[in-house]
């Protein structure tokens, strides 16, 4: 194991967006689902293994790869969920003006 | 705008269908229901029209938004319209407007939700329907929990609280899957009934009906964003 700043920020983020997943499930908040919650829990508990067991202080373009792998997922994942609101948000302007219709 | 005095809506999400829809309106009014509402879902052929022949409540989406989107469309304006309850059909004529009867009596008989299931032992269903039905079964359980022998069924029956309760998000075929989904999260009392399917030609040759690209597109989306 190689405890560095970085490894350790790494499994903060990574705890904090599992725990937070993890309530918004037992809440039965909309949206998740028992998949949803495992894909969470394997992608950033594959993010904390790497980060604690396989990243060295001594291997720079290592963990600059690694790095950049976790922040493109990271926005990715944001892009795709501002594109699946706005879908929703457009549909739910057409669907206001086709209420209309029924006064 | 009222509805007649039974308080059963049909509810016809329809997209692209001028040649049958003005037929499967004239069927299910055959069979005794005149309260029916028709969502246009942005069709760009003569649909609108075909439907609005038939003197039906006929709401539409300026642009096409899907299956789902439609269906919700229709359910909020069943609650607007104060009906007791919703029963959802196909509008390419591939569902029997007779087994409507059966689906309302099991909504009287106390369930919430009755969900059509199609007999998968009849030859007439083409196997590759069966195949991708129960492939959706077991994502639609993986994902929610719920066994049900027909995922993708688009005729379901829903009383008040159901229509009430029940809260969704995608807008296309996901949706079907959704409803499983808010069936557990609200606790409905739900069941399942078979149905006659009809598949014609018409019904397999057409553009819009789900591909398997479609279907792949569903899946993620529903392990996304639930």
């Amino acid at each position: 194991m190689n405890i560095t700043v970085l490894s350790v920020l790494l499994l903060i983020f990574s705890l904090y967006s599992i725990g937070e997943r993890v309530v918004r499930f037992i809440r039965k908040e909309q949206g998740q689902s028992v998949f949803k919650l495992i894909a969470i829990i394997f992608i950033w508990g594959g993010i904390s293994y790497v980060a604690l067991f396989k990243l060295g202080s001594e291997n720079n373009l290592n963990i600059f790869i690694f790095i950049g792998f976790v922040v493109v997922f990271f926005i990715l994942f944001r892009l795709i969920n501002i594109l699946e609101k706005n879908e929703r948000l457009l549909t739910e302007i057409i669907r206001k003006q086709a209420l209309k219709d029924l006064k | 705008m009222k509805l007649a005095n039974n308080h059963v809506l049909i509810l016809l999400p329809v997209f692209n269908e001028s040649k049958v829809i003005f037929s499967v309106i004239k069927s299910i009014k055959k069979e005794g229901w005149k309260n029916i509402l028709v969502v246009d879902d942005g069709s760009t052929d003569n649909t609108y029209n075909e439907a609005k022949k038939s003197g039906v409540i006929i709401l539409k989406h300026i642009t096409n938004r899907g299956k789902g989107a439609a269906v919700k469309t229709g359910l909020e304006a069943a609650k607007k319209l104060g009906s007791e309850i919703v029963v959802t059909l196909d509008s390419d004529g591939q569902h029997n407007p007779k087994d409507i009867k059966k689906m309302v009596g099991q909504i009287k008989r106390g369930c919430d939700v009755v969900l059509g299931i199609r007999d998968f032992k009849k030859r007439h269903i083409p196997r590759y329907k069966v195949f991708v039905n129960y492939l959706g079964n077991i994502l639609t359980w993986m994902f929610y929990g719920l066994w049900v022998k027909d995922s993708q069924s688009g005729f379901r029956a829903y009383n008040k609280k159901a229509v009430r309760l029940i809260q969704t998000n995608n807008d296309r075929y996901e949706f079907e899957s959704e409803i499983v989904r808010e069936i557990v999260r609200n606790n409905l009392k739900w069941t399942e009934k078979i149905i006659d399917v009809r598949y014609s030609d018409y019904d397999q040759n057409k553009k819009n009906k789900q591909s398997l690209s479609s279907a792949i597109k569903t899946i993620i989306k529903l392990a996304l964003f639930g």
